[in-house]
């Protein structure tokens, strides 16, 4: 009993920094159809940021609240200098984020120097929660997270942007003739995704090791995510993120992490075989 | 089912809310030449889907020599002897003009048409090595009516064969069509009437959906009804 | 390219590695046939990405399955001709994994980008995997103590007749995919990358033949990746991991997709550099081959052997 609420608990925490990552690669893959290989440095961004924050004598909530900020930044040079003039050459788009991927990598070693970073968690120890004692930094994360994507799903469903988004994903061209600008939608959604990561960061910092190449492990877990859940929906992001983290936290018990994540990668191959079209949306399968 | 040549039965599709073909039922035989006429949107090219296996019909059946075919993969419907010409011509675009008939050959397990008949038939031997990006556009209209012929079908779809051809070419086709059809069945969807004219074929006439008449040519022409629905409003 | 062009470029490349050895160092023969070996490498990604313009990011994965399989099934004791079966297993093993990711991928219609992202996961998964496994694959140092290669009697483990051995495979390699690509297997791959749907509906298998395709490809890398380690003598998760297989991009990308022996020289030139610039500052090169990745899109698409066209083209606008 104990075991499984601390699994569901650790699993809770892995599916919701799997959500936040993830949100900017359905969105860009869903929307622009733009496989962003530079997303995992949007993390390790939001990381370093805490940790510069840090490491001047700012709070660790301080450093939280630069990280979309930096995030934000970065994802909009990058649609802005890059992307866009990428759209319709997808594998272009492809190549050139990974070279970004790895100048960020690179420019973050030599702005901060080798070796792994660390950062303070703004809180210690473990809270009871009667059944079991969980540590209280990761409760927080959990419900930061939850929260802010409950504010990301409010804000597609309720407001004008996020219908305008949503139009484009289901039909680019109707969204151009109903006068949406789909170029400065996609700049947006596109930080806006970037914003994201660069808070999972922040959150993950604390209980990660903050290296300039940690983006490479939340960038390949993100895009089990993608396959799994299909691009393009949050619900598809969330049940990718269940299925992926869900997946991982139970197996993490029984086998390596190395091989459950081999064995979660088979599962969602195999998947894809058994029900491509409810995995994979049309619109992206054949680009 | 009995295992006539082609059989489509109570075929209805519907896309979302558009109900497109409701309850069309055809029945066509070996080496027949059949000709389908209908006003824009009436759903011709959808027949054409669903008897090709492109689409699958929401309701009825399609049986080709008494083999259901929906739900088979495009090529193993291709490979039955089934061979579509495709309204927007999409022939491929990297590949040579000769390249373009063996590419279409390789695909059947049947060769019947040497390339060299093949190219003069459609017109294009002098522009064997060309690239299909550099074709105009009634040109790829020809190659890709030779595409269709090239694997040797024994049943042949064309979806309005003659749009941008000049009347002589318009003519050539429909002879082009008489000489195909002594080896294997026609269906052509076309608007163009001088050429249905010249077909001299049972006709079909869809309308928003549904076969609206059938009958020999002649028939359909002098029928006032078939003029309101569509001759008369061209 | 065209034909006659394309043999010419064959046969002065080929006239010009049979010549080295006559005035190149035994070191230097040793670093140049360990290039090529990637060139090989390079050539295999290319006739899969070059032919179908969809993109494997994780090709390494099918370069160290071939290496690990070889390294572990030629060191077994006692076995009969153990280089041969080595290559053999590799080859096969990473043909049946591509065949699988093949069945499931391409049947399931994946193209694309899809593709792209499930194959970079498998090369993060695969190093991890060849990382932590450490009882089979020796861990993080890999396995050393690997034989050379032999068959029966014949020995070919000097630097000349390795040399030699890797570049007759490579010809020979080279010429069957350049005549596959040539002939009706390109000429239909083509058709499918163009519209997949009319090659469909001309009675083409389009996904199988896209699988197939594939399996041709990683069993070329797999081929590789086997004469490396038995070159080598060694085994490690680099070989099988992120990096390499993004290397192995930028080297089909600079010489040229969709032209078999421009990867191959952009292997050995790109490597060339990479040993060039390491040599001063080892932290340089990720940053450089960064650059060179957002140069290639955005000037070269075509690769750098396209400047070479290019430069003829401006010419004749010149001339006209
Ligand atoms: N994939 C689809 N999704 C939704 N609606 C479709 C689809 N394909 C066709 N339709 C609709 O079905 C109707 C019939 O289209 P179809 O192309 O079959 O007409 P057609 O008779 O071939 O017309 P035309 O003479 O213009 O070629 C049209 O209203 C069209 O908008
Ligand atoms: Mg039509």
């Amino acid at each position: 009993m104990e075991v499984a609420a601390t699994t569901l608990l650790n699993a809770l925490t892995l599916i919701s920094i799997l959500a936040l990552v993830g949100l900017g690669l359905t969105i860009s893959f869903g929307l622009m159809n733009v496989t962003n290989l530079a997303h995992g440095e949007f993390v390790a961004i939001g990381a370093f940021s805490v940790y510069y924050i840090q490491s001047l004598g700012g709070s660790f909530w301080l450093g939280l609240m630069v990280a979309p900020l930096a995030g934000a930044a970065a994802g909009f040079i990058l649609e802005w200098l890059i992307l866009r003039h990428l759209y319709d050459r997808p594998v272009g788009a492809i190549l050139a984020t990974w070279g970004i991927s790895l100048i960020l990598q690179q420019s973050l070693e030599l702005i901060f120097g080798l070796g792994a970073k660390p950062v303070v968690p703004p809180v210690d120890g473990v809270s009871d929660l009667g059944l079991i004692t969980y540590p209280t930094y990761r409760l927080i994360l959990i419900s930061i997270a939850a929260t802010t994507l409950l504010a990301v799903l409010l804000l597609l469903r309720r407001t004008g942007f996020g219908l305008d988004i949503r139009t484009v994903i289901q039909n680019r061209e109707m969204a151009e003739a109903v006068g949406i600008n789909t170029r400065r939608a996609f700049a947006v959604a596109f930080a806006f995704g970037a914003a994201v990561a660069g808070l999972a960061g922040a959150l993950v910092s604390p209980l990660a090791t903050v290296l300039p190449q940690m983006g490479v492990n939340y960038l390949a877990n993100s895009f089990f995510v993608v396959i799994v859940g299909g691009a393009g929906s949050i619900t598809g992001l969330l049940a990718g993120s269940s299925f992926v983290g869900g997946f991982t936290s139970i197996l993490n018990y029984q086998i390596s992490p190395s091989l459950a994540q081999a064995l979660v990668l088979t599962a969602a191959i195999v998947l894809v075989r058994l029900r491509p079209n409810g995995f994979v949306p049309v619109g992206s399968r054949f680009s | 089912m009995s295992s006539s040549f082609l059989r489509a039965e109570k075929i209805g599709m519907r896309f979302g809310g558009l109900q497109v073909l409701s309850d069309i039922d055809l029945e066509i035989g070996e080496r027949s030449l059949t000709a389908i006429i209908g006003p824009n949107g009436a759903g011709k090219s959808t027949f054409l889907n669903v008897l090709t296996g492109v689409l699958r019909p929401t309701e009825g059946v399609v049986a080709f020599r008494g083999q259901a075919i929906g739900g088979l993969p495009l090529h193993r419907i291709a490979r039955l002897g089934i061979a579509r010409k495709f309204q927007i011509p999409s022939i491929f675009s990297s590949l040579t003009v000769v390249e373009n008939l063996q590419v279409a050959r390789w695909g059947s397990a049947r060769t019947e048409w040497p390339e060299d008949e093949l190219l003069e038939m459609i017109g294009l031997r002098d522009r064997r090595s060309v690239q299909g990006a550099e074709l105009a556009h009634g040109e790829k209209q020809w190659l890709e009516i030779g595409m269709a012929i090239a694997s040797s079908p024994t049943l042949l779809l064309l979806d309005e064969p003659t749009a941008g051809m000049t009347p002589q070419e318009t003519a050539d086709t429909a002879a082009l069509i008489h000489r195909l059809n002594k080896k294997l069945a026609v269906i052509a969807v076309e608007h163009d009437i001088s050429f249905v004219r010249a077909l001299g074929a049972d006709t079909l006439v869809l309308h928003q959906g549904r076969f609206f008449r059938q009958g020999p040519f002649a028939e359909i022409e002098a029928d006032e009804a078939v003029r309101d629905v569509y001759l008369g409003r061209r | 390219m065209r034909d006659p062009s394309w043999l010419i470029a064959f046969a002065i490349g080929l006239l010009l590695l049979a010549l080295l050895p006559t005035w190149v160092d035994s070191y230097n023969l040793t670093v140049l046939r360990d290039a090529l070996i990637f060139g090989l490498f390079a050539a295999s990604l290319d006739f899969f990405w070059g032919r179908t313009g969809i993109l494997c990011f994780g090709h390494s994965v099918f370069f160290g399955l071939g290496a690990y399989i070889m390294a572990l099934v030629s060191m077994t004791p006692d076995i009969p001709l153990p280089s041969l079966l080595g290559l053999l297993a590799g080859i096969t093993g990473a043909g049946l994994l591509a065949g699988a990711v093949g069945y499931f991928l391409f049947f399931g219609g994946v193209r694309g980008s899809y593709f792209t992202i499930v194959t970079l996961a498998l090369s993060v998964i695969a190093q991890q995997v060849a990382v932590s496994w450490s009882s089979v694959t020796g861990g993080d140092t890999g396995l050393i103590g690997i034989p050379p290669l032999m068959f029966g009697g014949l020995d070919l483990s000097g630097d000349v007749a390795s040399y030699f051995t890797v570049v007759a495979l490579l010809a020979t390699v080279l010429l069957g995919l350049w005549a596959l690509s040539r002939g009706r297997w390109g000429r239909i791959l083509t058709a499918i990358s163009d519209n997949e749907m009319r090659a469909a509906a001309l009675g083409h298998n389009a996904a199988l033949r896209l699988t197939m395709t594939f399996v041709i490809s990683a069993s070329t890398a797999a081929l590789a990746g086997a004469l490396y380690v038995a070159m080598a003598g060694l085994v490690a998760p680099d070989l099988i991991g992120l990096l390499l297989a993004t290397e192995v991009i930028v080297w089909v990308a600079v010489g040229g997709r969709g032209t078999l022996i421009g990867p191959v020289v952009g292997a050995v030139l790109v490597q060339r550099a990479q040993q060039e610039i390491s040599s001063f500052n080892p932290s340089l090169w990720p940053l450089i081959i960064g650059c060179v990745f957002v140069l290639i899109v955005f000037l070269l698409p075509e690769g750098v052997l396209s400047i070479g066209t290019r430069i003829r083209a401006l010419f004749r606008r010149g001339a006209a």
